[in-house]
């Protein structure tokens, strides 16, 4: 499903981000990928969704070479992830119903097909009575939960998850992961990057864990260790 | 097709949510285009004026009291045949001699003179009119010729000399400052408009890249910006000619003191309306179109 070959990022000024990493992800597989901050982590989210490009290496998903993608293509590649983030990333001048259906609308989903599927979503993360919200009129869980319902509503075979649990408190990080838990049995790939350690312990998973941009170890059912 | 109207609707989405930012925008539009419709209404009354001026501005060719009818025909017709000439008028002796005696009705030594010359001792007089007012010295040396010479008497143009000349120079530096005014205003606008549309966008930069992150396309973001360029344009002409004829229903019967000819503002706008709403609209919507792809082109490489 996601393949790195050699991947190396050097950003302007020659700090490395990424050092020859080499990486296999399977279909379906739920990965933690640990590190300290600095170790890569971002970098790595950013070249899964083109925001960056590799400076070495090759970078596929779903068998997509992604490494020199060309900026008209980069959102055909963005509509085949869902993309999660601590911040949220939602647009505060459209509702919930909005926010889930633009990622839809983009794609040039049918008006039918959007009020057939937004719905559905919304039920799904337990916001089913606020679709006419606006996000600064939700709790932090209730925005993540948007996020994760626009990531989710393409049906995406990828959800790229960076810290999604960085501002919620205990209750709500254990809701979020259990949605991603959710959405991983349906054979949807997770990849979630995280500093919290009880998440990934919990969770029992594969993890990566990077250190100054290296892939230091990689365990089926990993333990956070650093 | 379905992306076009989705663009549509968000532009309207956009506008109605955003609706400080998208008043105030039309509001800068509006007053840029006020102050381009002032200068342009300055401009046509300054022209107005100095054309009233020209108007007045003739150059009288008097000839002997004894020249003969078809000669001084022949001069007329010499004279008529000059492109830059617009009008000449061969008033005959009988004429002249009315109009001095009316001009002078109200002294008798003058009507006595006249009676004891006891003939009219004026002769026709060739009153010409040219298109600019330099164009009379080329006529008045035109007739300067053998063949003319001893049938002319006189020609008024030498004392008018100086005044047309000053004229001349008056008219063409009001022309070049109209010009120079035009352009450091339009520069000046297109600056308050850039800036204006690039800080509506900036305030819009974390959105454009949210956008982006969910796989919109350029165009489908860009889309509805441009369309509400589009929109704010239509908005701003309409209410800036709303203003303007409001205000010139106010103005207009001033002018119709200054100016007998009976020139009305409002005429001119009616009468040029296509063509000075079409300019101004194809100019706004230039201006806010390009200045909304610029401000976008940097928010755009997420």
């Amino acid at each position: 499903m996601i393949k790195l070959h050699g991947v190396t990022k050097i950003y302007p000024g020659s700090s490395v981000a990424l050092r020859d990493v080499n990486l296999h992800i399977e279909a379906g597989e739920f990965v933690s990928i640990v590190g300290q901050s600095g170790t890569g982590k971002t970098t790595l989210i950013k070249l899964l969704i083109a925001e960056e490009k590799p400076t070495k290496g090759r970078l596929e998903i779903g068998g997509w070479d992604i490494s020199s993608i060309s900026n008209s293509q980069i959102p055909y590649l963005r509509r085949q992830l869902g993309v999660i983030f601590q911040d949220f990333k939602l647009l505060n001048r459209k509702t919930v119903f909005e926010n889930v259906s633009f990622a839809l609308e983009v794609a040039g989903e049918s008006r039918h097909r959007i009020h057939e599927l937004v719905p559905q979503v919304l039920e799904i993360v337990g916001l089913g009575s606020k679709s006419t919200r606006y996000p600064d009129q939700l709790s932090g869980g209730e925005q993540q939960r948007v996020v994760i319902a626009r990531s989710l509503v393409h049906r995406p075979k990828i959800i790229v998850a960076d810290e999604p649990t960085g501002n919620l408190d205990s209750i709500n990080t254990e809701e979020i992961i259990g949605i991603l838990k959710k959405i991983n049995e349906f054979g949807t790939t997770i990849l979630l990057v995280t500093h919290n350690r009880e998440v990934v312990n919990h969770l029992r998973r594969r993890v990566i864990t990077l250190h100054d941009g290296q892939v230091v170890s990689d365990e089926q059912s990993g333990k956070y260790v650093l | 097709m379905l992306a076009f109207w989705r663009i549509i609707k968000f532009a309207f989405q956009d506008m109605g949510r955003n609706i400080g930012m998208s008043f105030m925008t039309i509001f800068i539009l509006i007053l840029m285009l006020l102050s381009i419709n002032m200068l342009m209404a300055v401009d046509r009354l300054t022209q107005e004026s100095v054309s009233l001026v020209k108007d007045q501005i003739n150059v009288s060719i008097y000839v002997v009291p004894d020249a003969k009818e078809d000669d001084v025909k022949k001069v007329r017709d010499y004279i008529n045949s000059f492109p830059e000439v617009i009008n000449v008028d061969l008033i005959s002796k009988e004429k002249v001699l009315e109009s001095f005696q009316t001009r002078h009705e109200l002294s008798p030594e003058i009507a006595e003179a006249l009676k004891e010359l006891g003939e009219n001792p004026f002769g026709p007089t060739i009153v010409v009119k040219t298109r600019e007012p330099g164009d009379y010295k080329k006529i008045i040396s035109a007739l300067d010729v053998p063949e003319f010479d001893p049938m002319i008497e006189a020609k008024s143009f030498d004392g008018h000399e100086e005044a047309i000349t000053r004229l001349q120079n008056i008219t063409n530096r009001i022309e070049r400052m109209g010009l120079g005014l035009s352009v450091i205003f339009a520069v000046i606008s297109f600056l308050i408009i850039f800036h204006t549309i690039r800080v509506a966008i900036y305030t819009q930069r974390i959105e454009i890249s949210i956008k982006r992150l969910v796989g919109a396309s350029s165009w489908f973001i860009r889309g509805p910006y441009l369309v509400e360029s589009v929109i704010y344009s239509f908005v701003s002409v309409a209410v800036t000619f709303a203003l303007v004829f409001f205000a010139l229903r106010w103005v207009d019967p001033y002018l119709g003191v200054v100016f007998p000819n009976g020139f009305s503002l409002t005429n001119y706008y009616k009468s040029s309306i296509l063509f000075l709403v079409g300019i101004q609209l194809f100019a706004v919507i230039v201006l806010t179109v390009l200045t909304s792809m610029l401000a976008m082109r940097r928010q755009l490489k997420v």
